[in-house]
């Protein structure tokens, strides 16, 4: 299970360009790497991540296996309406991590 | 605690600069001087130690090969020298030795 | 005493002889330059001290008149030294026959081979040595810029910055929180900021025990880790507290009024902030464009020699030197190295091959020590590497007696390396 962390403002003004920061805890095993005993350490990565904005789509990107440990991202977007962020991130295991965060546009 | 992560040689090229070096060849010879003058940011300038280090600035250029190849050997129970005799091929020792003994 | 000090008393009487020829005054543009090394720092006072005993007339400027080590500086935030302890004069460079001048170096000119002072003095050089050190990116950390760093203290250059962090640690009640924030890498003695952890929770523990050190990070991990948390967990207990980057401890703004951090997602009010922002090479490089608008400037790593222009050599924290740290040491270890390689081009000669050490020794309390070490070759991409095999970090399972001597054996090193800085 990955910890996610993320910080949306509390409030903006409509049209304004936000920031938006998001943090997960993963190792991104590669899949390239050995353990101490020399047996390779299988792929195990978040493959995809998602950001939905009261239902639309307004950031998505597929990442692959050069993606580093504990990935952190910062994207910007606009401020539309008050409302609810969902984020997801898709592990290779199958699981989905997810936060929501609610802003209010004024 | 997370496992040592070793490269897999060859998938990732770039990785590799990431390796330390091994010890230039003979021929490359690095002067005596630059050799000593990095002891005395522990032993003082010219091995004259103002501090609780050691002095290294009276010892015979035999004693000295005999002390560092010690240490190279991790035949003495030391702190640091073990770790630093290391860096130097066995004729760097006596090219520092012989820096040493020629001051005294 | 022996042979061996008399003849050393001969050649000081020797350097003695030619510093009275040499007399401490600004030279106009116009006279021989020889070499001219700015900043009596680590590798600037080292490399003009080596320089004079290679024979060579050497002119050090200086914007200070004395120079307050960072190394040990922690000491003194712990209550153990005090400030003079780590302040040093230039008295003994001035005996060995360099020329200290004092005064602020404004502008770099590589066209005219000189260099201008506060004032607009010139003073010509055939060679040209900085080693100014760093400057902080005051852009980097909202909120946090010259002004904030009088609230929020960084003490990353040791001075004013140093005792106002101490007033702030000896002013605050128990049970108050210090954070430290440090900056990711590259930056000056990656294991400083941990040190510092160590001898402010030292304090703390003895006098003002119901206390607490967060430590704010930039990184996921740091030099010498292992060592730290277990000094910190057989020391301190939970008085420390590490928060890693991936954890949410990346510093982005400050609120100085307030004394409030606020991380990428979290907000820390606390009693004492040493923030220490990232940092670049000092800004005096930018006057002659050596950083090449980088941060750090870029240089033949054998003679340090600048890749931007000929004659000025760059070195300690404002080069960039291959894999070495940015430490005292270094600059001390690369200063001999380019000294040596000055002296060899002012003389026709080809400069020798380098072999370069760091250590960079840290209290985890006063005589709890712990120590990483390097040796360091130019490799056939012209770059500096650790020598394989060689080196790395005091043993994990030592016992108390080891640590203790590497306490001791931190102190002589202090005692030894500023000897060699100012004779
Ligand atoms: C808290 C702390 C602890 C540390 N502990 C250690 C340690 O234990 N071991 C270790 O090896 N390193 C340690 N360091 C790192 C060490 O302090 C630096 O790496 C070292 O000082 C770099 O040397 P330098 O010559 O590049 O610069 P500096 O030593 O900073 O010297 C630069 C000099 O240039 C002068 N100068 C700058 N600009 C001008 C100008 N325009 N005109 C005239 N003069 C100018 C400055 O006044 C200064 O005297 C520590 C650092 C800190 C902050
Ligand atoms: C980082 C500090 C450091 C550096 C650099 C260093 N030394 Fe040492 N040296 C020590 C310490 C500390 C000791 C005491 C033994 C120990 O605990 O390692 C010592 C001990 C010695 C001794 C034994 C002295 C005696 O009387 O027992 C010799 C010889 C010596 N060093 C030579 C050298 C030489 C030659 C170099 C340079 C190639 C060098 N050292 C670089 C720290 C250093």
């Amino acid at each position: 299970m990955a910890e996610v962390r993320v910080a949306v403002p509390p409030t903006a003004r409509k049209g304004e360009v936000i920031e938006i920061k998001t943090l997960v805890s993963h190792p991104m095993d590669n899949g390239f790497l050995l353990d101490y005993g020399g047996r390779m350490i299988p792929r195990w990565i978040i493959n995809r991540f998602e950001v939905e904005y009261n239902g639309e789509m307004v950031f998505s990107a597929d990442w692959h296996v050069s993606i580093s440990t504990n990935p952190y991202l910062i994207f910007y977007t606009v401020a539309t309406e008050t409302g609810q962020l969902d984020f997801k991130w898709y592990d290779d295991n199958g699981e989905i991590y997810t936060h929501t965060a609610e802003i209010t546009v004024t | 605690m997370s496992p040592i992560k070793t490269m897999v040689a060859g998938t990732f090229g770039a990785a590799l600069l990431a390796l330390p070096v091994t010890l230039p060849a003979a021929a490359d010879e690095t002067a005596p001087a630059n050799l000593a003058n990095a002891c005395a940011g522990c032993h003082g300038t010219d091995g004259i130690s103002p501090g609780p280090t050691p002095s290294i600035n009276e010892i015979s250029e035999e004693d000295m090969i005999a002390l560092l190849t010690a240490f190279k050997n991790d035949e003495a129970a030391v702190t640091m020298m073990n770790r630093i005799a290391k860096g130097y091929t066995d004729a760097e020792i006596a090219a520092i030795a012989a820096y040493f003994a020629s001051m005294m | 005493m022996t042979q061996k000090s008399t003849r050393r008393d001969v050649l000081k009487l020797a350097g003695a002889a030619t510093a009275a020829t040499v007399a401490p005054t600004i030279a106009t543009a116009q006279s021989a330059g020889g070499v001219v090394v700015i900043g009596a720092g680590f590798g600037g006072a080292t490399a003009a001290r080596y320089l004079r005993r290679a024979g060579v007339s050497v002119t050090l400027v200086e914007q200070n008149s004395s120079f307050s080590t960072c190394p040990f500086s922690n000491t003194v935030l712990g209550g153990i030294n005090n400030f003079s302890s780590i302040t040093h004069g230039f008295g003994g460079l001035r005996r060995e026959g360099v020329n200290v001048v004092r005064g602020r170096v404004n502008a770099v000119d590589p066209d005219a081979k000189s260099i201008t002072l506060d004032g607009g003095d010139t003073i010509a050089y055939d060679r040209l040595i900085m080693s100014p050190g760093i400057d902080f990116k005051w852009d980097a950390i909202e909120g946090y810029d010259e002004a904030a760093a009088e609230l929020m203290p960084h003490a990353w250059k040791a001075g004013s910055q140093t005792n106002i962090l101490r007033r702030q640690l000896e002013a605050m009640p128990d049970g108050g929180v210090v954070a430290i924030a440090p900056p990711g890498n590259p930056f000056r003695c990656p294991p400083g900021p941990y040190e510092r952890a160590s001898l402010i929770a030292h304090y703390l523990k003895t006098e003002k025990p119901r206390s607490k050190v967060l430590i704010l990070d930039a990184k996921d991990s740091f030099s010498k880790q292992g060592l730290f948390q277990a000094g910190w967990a057989e020391l301190y207990g939970d008085l420390i507290e590490w928060v890693p980057f991936s954890e949410g401890g990346n510093v982005a703004r400050v609120d100085p009024a307030t004394n409030t951090i606020f991380t990428d997602f979290d907000e820390h009010k606390v009693d004492v902030a040493n923030i220490i922002p990232p940092q670049r090479s000092n800004r005096l490089v930018d006057t002659a464009g050596l950083a090449d608008g980088g941060d750090w400037c870029p240089i033949n790593q054998t003679t340090f020699e600048s890749t931007i222009h000929a004659n000025i050599h760059v070195l300690g924290d404002a080069s960039i030197a291959g894999r070495m740290p940015k430490s005292g040491f270094s600059a001390n270890s690369q200063a001999k190295v380019c000294a040596a390689a000055v002296a060899a081009l002012l003389a026709g000669n080809d400069p020798a091959s380098p072999s370069f050490i760091n250590t960079c020794y840290s209290l985890v309390a006063p005589d709890y020590g712990i120590s990483v070490a390097a040796i360091y070759r130019i490799i056939e991409d012209g770059t500096i590497a650790p020598v394989a095999g060689a080196g790395g970090v005091s043993p994990s399972d030592a016992p108390a007696s080891t640590r203790a001597l590497e306490a001791d054996y931190a102190r002589g090193w202090y005692a030894s390396i500023t000897a060699d800085m100012f004779g």
